[in-house]
């Protein structure tokens, strides 16, 4: 890499189902925040990376046009990625090169979702009738994978209690649900079978953004907070339908994970990673991703759930703010993930900060889970694992 | 070959929360008056939530602008579009209303292209139904402007409507057009890949993995029968455009012979508790002149089968084992 | 230091006005006339990334069909920007720049046919105090045109000029949809439109797509005899509340010009995005162009508008110039909103 990429300013929006602002309002009080926080301005920013999920769920296309004013991009480079749900992380990862290359010293990176002006349902659908929703599509899968692990039910309603009563810590967090129990996940309504009305994600809004700079501004910035150094990212795409392709665990996330460990001179994530932000909208993900991303063995994910491994003081603390499960801002949410691994190896995660953090892991998925996008970042520019 | 003709309207009426600045901008204009936002020397209209210039928040510090202005640039609009404010010819022309250090970018009624020009002084006109939006206001040559009376709305305007129908037509793929002829007939057209043997339903005209066109010539028919390999139980969601209102089996199944399964089946008539994976099913066509194929569109992500299938009914087959599922399972 | 990066092969579809089967099998056929040409195994081509919109034919998540046509079964790295294939090729090139691979495909693909973009565009502008006036790219251009004539920086002949030059030029351009050699008199001859500007300064309504293959320093030596060198790439956004911009000008396109050290005088050719043939005197003025350069010798957007791949197809053709040896040294641009609101320049050089 021409220069290494530090994360030096994180913001974010409170996440909740209708946020009485506009969209530049939305963008800019994350992008405020997130500059505030890097102890810069606007006029610090060389280039602004912008992603959100399809342009149909708010009905603005190409939204980097109507918001560059917003960002105070005019005169500048500004960049819009989408790459379905794993947006947020894409974005980041693209806001990453731009350092890398050693084009732009001081990147600027935004994803936000208004869902409230829209309908997500009527999005994915197309507009149409018969739309089973994104869980409907992902529940046949998650029935499979059960069928494999042979997992017992209650574990999904185990990841939904988790992440729920993280999200208590968390004041962003869209969903505070101060008295959930495996007992009330599994009494709220059936909605995709075998997925509760209370195992699957929100519909929020939010928008989420980080400031990124190289190693010479990293000595200029007066964050409060040490920088978050981007130690490897990576990307993997896979076709959504072919004949032999295994959803359950797809390929994709499995070779997107290899490259990041590669990248990072990781050997066993679970004990060199000390937490992780997963994309887990639907509570099964969790161990499905576990698993599909070699943090354990195959068939294994859903133990480290009923162990508790994977609670904040667990082993490997997954979605310490609540994941996705508790705020799902769409296009932001693949960002806030890569954001709270920041958040966590900063050392300025509050309540929900795992001791110690030194190394965590942001990851998202999309589209027909045929899309991965994660990163790993560390408070040490160069971390040794052993 | 016959071509199928699809026509879709992609409709919402998003609802836009407004937030400090544009809310009492359209607050004003629902009550009869112009807004514009105070920025260090110069008032801009429409406001804006920051300064251009450095990107700093602006305190909501308005002023009042208009309702006359001066034209600054226009164009007139031979043919408008179904989106236009007026269906007859009208310019839109940048005004620069009094008070204001810049233009905003709105619809002129005049006579006709020799009615505007640069220069020409302008006045607001509000509609008579306004609720809050930036068409709830025209402009005309001052000389035609009407004196208006304006009743102001009650409530703060913090939300407005903004529908946007889009209509798209086109016609069905070629390999997807046979595929739907397929199921008019009671059928299912798959294509086999000549690079890999691997079938595909329906088909695309081109195999993914082995980098090929496929022509009408690697069309093959399948099996009506069939396992579901996987399932859920759907509790309908409501939006706009759902009608679905009652639970049903989605089923994932591959008919015999194909690679890749059938997705969101809708299984009737066999109880839920009854239903599994590993099932054996056979689908039973409606009669030839009840089969409907009109919500199949092109799109990779909602191809259905149709209204082409009564049901899916058990063959009586012993139950194939998990292990033997296809490849992807 | 920067690395130097060039393009090793294109591929271009025609011009359609209706292309009868789906996006991915577009995209399909050029990807693998790139790697017939160049006999690079797909899966060995180290990132691939899209330009695309979910608007234009009016499907949410479009893109991930696209995924067909280029291929990712093994997986592979991949992005998808909702941007014209320029900014695809502008995020490969600052990828390529980081130095740690080699090989990127780039890809910028559009159906405008399905949809009536006229209404589909405004949806571009700002959603509370211009979409909902229904405000397109046509009136738009109409007003850029109209300041252009106020400010005397253009005529109406300039514009049917442009119309001319750039049909006729189409004509030895075999993807062209609209070529045909027709005088300024008679064009001066047609109705207005959104006056100034008449029916024929507007670009067609097309379906297509571009893609080329990029490799880094020696990679791109030992794929293809005569690579064309990627000089730089910059690209600046303008507000997009008109009336905080001036219309006749271009202080975007100014800026990355600028940025990119561009020195006009040594440009034999310019493929410039002239949607509306007023904004071809904007960018020439813009860019301080001379007769030294011609500019958009394959017609074009006029000739074929493949929007999300126009951008990408302007670079296509200079680089194409470049290795027939018409030209040493060229400038492609690239452009998205109304009126000219963005803007990309990359600079193309070959071996000489």
């Amino acid at each position: 890499m021409a220069e290494r990429c530090a994360v030096v300013g994180l913001g974010q929006t409170k996440y909740d189902r209708c946020l009485r602002v506009t969209m530049d309002g939305l963008v800019r009080e994350a992008a405020l925040k997130a500059l505030d926080d890097a102890g810069l301005t606007f006029a610090d920013i060389d280039a602004i990376v912008l992603g959100k999920a399809p342009d149909a769920l708010e009905g603005v296309m190409m939204p980097e046009l109507s918001l560059c004013d917003a960002l105070n991009a005019v005169g500048k480079p500004i960049h819009r990625v989408h790459t379905a749900g794993s947006v947020g992380a894409s974005t980041a990862i693209s806001a990453v090169t731009l350092i890398e290359s050693g084009m732009y010293n001081t990147v600027l990176t935004v994803a936000y979702e208004k869902q409230s002006d829209g309908d997500f349902m009527w999005a994915l659908s197309g507009g149409k009738s018969g739309g089973q929703g994104a869980g409907g599509s992902f529940a046949p899968w998650i029935r499979n994978y059960i069928a494999r692990s042979g997992a017992p039910e209650h574990i999904g309603w185990k990841v939904a209690v988790k992440d729920r009563l993280n999200a208590l810590k968390n004041p962003l967090a869209h969903l505070h649900m101060e008295d959930i129990n495996l007992e009330s996940v599994k009494e709220s309504p059936m909605l995709w079978e075998p997925l509760t009305f209370y195992e699957a994600c929100p519909s929020s809004d939010g928008a989420a953004a980080m400031v990124m700079t190289n190693k010479a501004g990293v000595k200029r910035s007066s964050s409060k907070a040490p920088p978050a150094w981007v130690i490897a990212h990576a990307k993997r795409t896979e076709l959504a339908v072919y004949p032999g392709r295994d959803p359950v665990k797809p390929l994709a996330g499995v070779d997107c994970a290899k490259e990041l460990y590669k990248k990072a001179g990781i050997t066993d994530p679970r004990k060199q990673i000390d937490c992780a932000e997963l994309y887990v909208p639907f509570s099964w993900f969790e161990p499905m991703w576990l698993e599909t991303h070699l943090i354990c063995e195959e068939g294994d994910g859903w133990k480290m759930v009923d162990e508790g491994a994977t609670e904040i003081g667990g082993d490997f603390p997954v979605c310490m703010s609540g994941g996705v499960l508790s705020s799902n801002p769409i296009g932001a949410s693949g960002m806030v993930r890569c954001l709270e691994a920041a958040n966590q190896v900063r050392g300025t995660a509050g309540d929900y900060q795992v001791d110690g953090a030194k190394v965590a892991m942001g990851q998202a998925y999309g589209g027909a889970s045929n899309y991965f996008a994660m990163w790993i970042v560390s408070s040490d520019p160069d971390p040794t694992f052993n | 070959m016959s071509e199928f003709p699809i026509s879709f309207t992609l409709e919402y009426p998003y609802e836009r929360t407004l937030g400090p600045v544009i809310g009492p901008f359209f607050t004003a204009l629902r009550d009869g008056r112009v807004l514009g936002i105070n920025c260090g020397n110069r008032v801009i209209c429409p406001p804006v939530e920051y300064d251009p210039d450095t990107g700093a928040t602006l305190e909501p510090d308005f002023v009042e602008v208009g309702p006359a202005g001066t034209v600054e640039n226009w164009t007139w609009i031979a043919e408008p579009t179904s989106k236009h404010p007026f269906q007859e010819p009208f310019a839109f022309a940048q005004i620069k209303l009094d008070g204001a250090d810049t233009a905003i970018t709105h619809a002129v009624k005049a006579a006709g292209p020799d009615a505007i020009s640069t220069g020409m002084r302008v006045k607001i006109q509000f509609c008579d139904e306004r609720v809050g939006a930036i068409t709830d206001v025209y402009f005309v040559p001052e000389a035609d402007a009407q004196e208006q009376t304006i009743t102001p709305g009650e409530k703060e305007v913090r939300k407005t409507i903004h529908k946007i129908s889009l209509v798209y037509k086109e016609k069905l793929y070629p390999s997807r057009a046979r595929y739907v002829q397929g199921l008019l007939d009671g059928k299912f057209i798959g294509q086999r890949s000549p690079k890999t043997g691997k079938v595909s339903i329906p088909g695309k005209g081109y195999d993914s993995i082995g980098r090929v066109t496929l022509s009408e010539a690697d069309d093959v028919e399948l099996s009506a029968t069939g396992t579901a390999v996987s399932y859920t139980v759907i509790t309908p969601i409501q939006y706009q455009g759902q009608t679905k209102t009652e639970p049903y089996i989605s089923a994932m199944i591959f008919l015999d012979g194909s690679d890749q399964p059938l997705i969101a089946q809708e299984v009737h008539g066999i109880p839920a508790d009854e239903f599994r994976a590993g099932i054996r099913l056979r689908a039973k066509f409606k009669a030839a002149g009840e089969r409907n194929i009109d919500d199949i569109c092109n799109s990779w992500m909602f191809c259905s089968t149709g209204d082409v299938i009564e049901r899916w009914e058990p063959t009586g087959e012993p139950d194939v084992p998990f292990e033997d599922f296809p490849e992807f399972i | 230091m920067a690395e130097d990066i060039a393009i090793v092969a294109t591929a271009l579809t025609p011009c359609y006005r209706n292309y009868a089967d789906s996006e991915p099998s577009m995209i399909m056929s050029l990807v693998n006339q790139i790697l017939e040409e160049t006999g690079v195994d797909r899966y060995k081509i180290d990132f691939t990334i899209a330009g695309s919109s979910d608007y234009l034919s009016g499907a949410p998540f479009s893109f991930i069909a696209s995924v067909d046509g280029y291929g990712a079964s093994p997986p592979v790295y991949e992005s998808h920007v909702e941007m014209d294939g320029a900014w695809a090729l502008f995020e490969a090139f600052v990828r390529l720049q980081c130095g740690d691979i080699d090989l990127a495909l780039v890809v910028g693909s559009g159906k405008s046919s399905p949809g009536s973009p006229r209404e589909i565009f405004p949806i571009q502008t700002d959603p509370y105090v211009q979409a909902p006036l229904g405000l397109d790219p046509v009136s738009v251009a109409g007003l850029q045109a109209n300041a252009l004539i106020e400010a005397g920086k253009a005529t109406e002949r300039d514009f049917a000029e442009v119309v001319s030059r750039s049909r006729r030029d189409a004509l030895s351009n075999p993807n062209a949809q609209v070529a045909k050699d027709v005088s300024v008199e008679d064009l001066l001859k047609a109705p207005y439109y959104a006056t100034p500007l008449r029916k024929h300064d507007l670009p067609p309504i097309t379906d297509g797509a571009s893609a080329m293959l990029i490799a880094r320093g020696d990679r791109a030596k030992e794929l293809c005899d005569n690579p064309v060198w990627i000089r730089g790439m910059d690209h600046r956004i303008e507000s997009h509340h008109l009336g905080l911009r001036d219309l006749t000008d271009s202080p975007s396109t100014r800026i990355a010009a600028k940025n990119l050290g561009l020195e006009v005088s040594s440009l034999d050719v310019a493929e410039l995005c002239v949607r509306y043939s007023p904004e071809e005197i904007v960018l020439r003025q813009a860019l301080e162009l001379g007769t030294n350069t011609k500019v958009n010798p394959s017609g074009g957007p006029l000739a074929g508008h493949p929007v999300m791949a126009t951008g990408l197809t302007r670079v296509v053709e200079v680089a194409r110039r470049i290795r027939l040896g018409e030209a040493s040294r060229g400038l492609a641009h690239a452009t998205s909103g109304p009126a000219l609101q963005q803007n990309l320049l990359c600079i193309l050089e070959g071996d000489a």
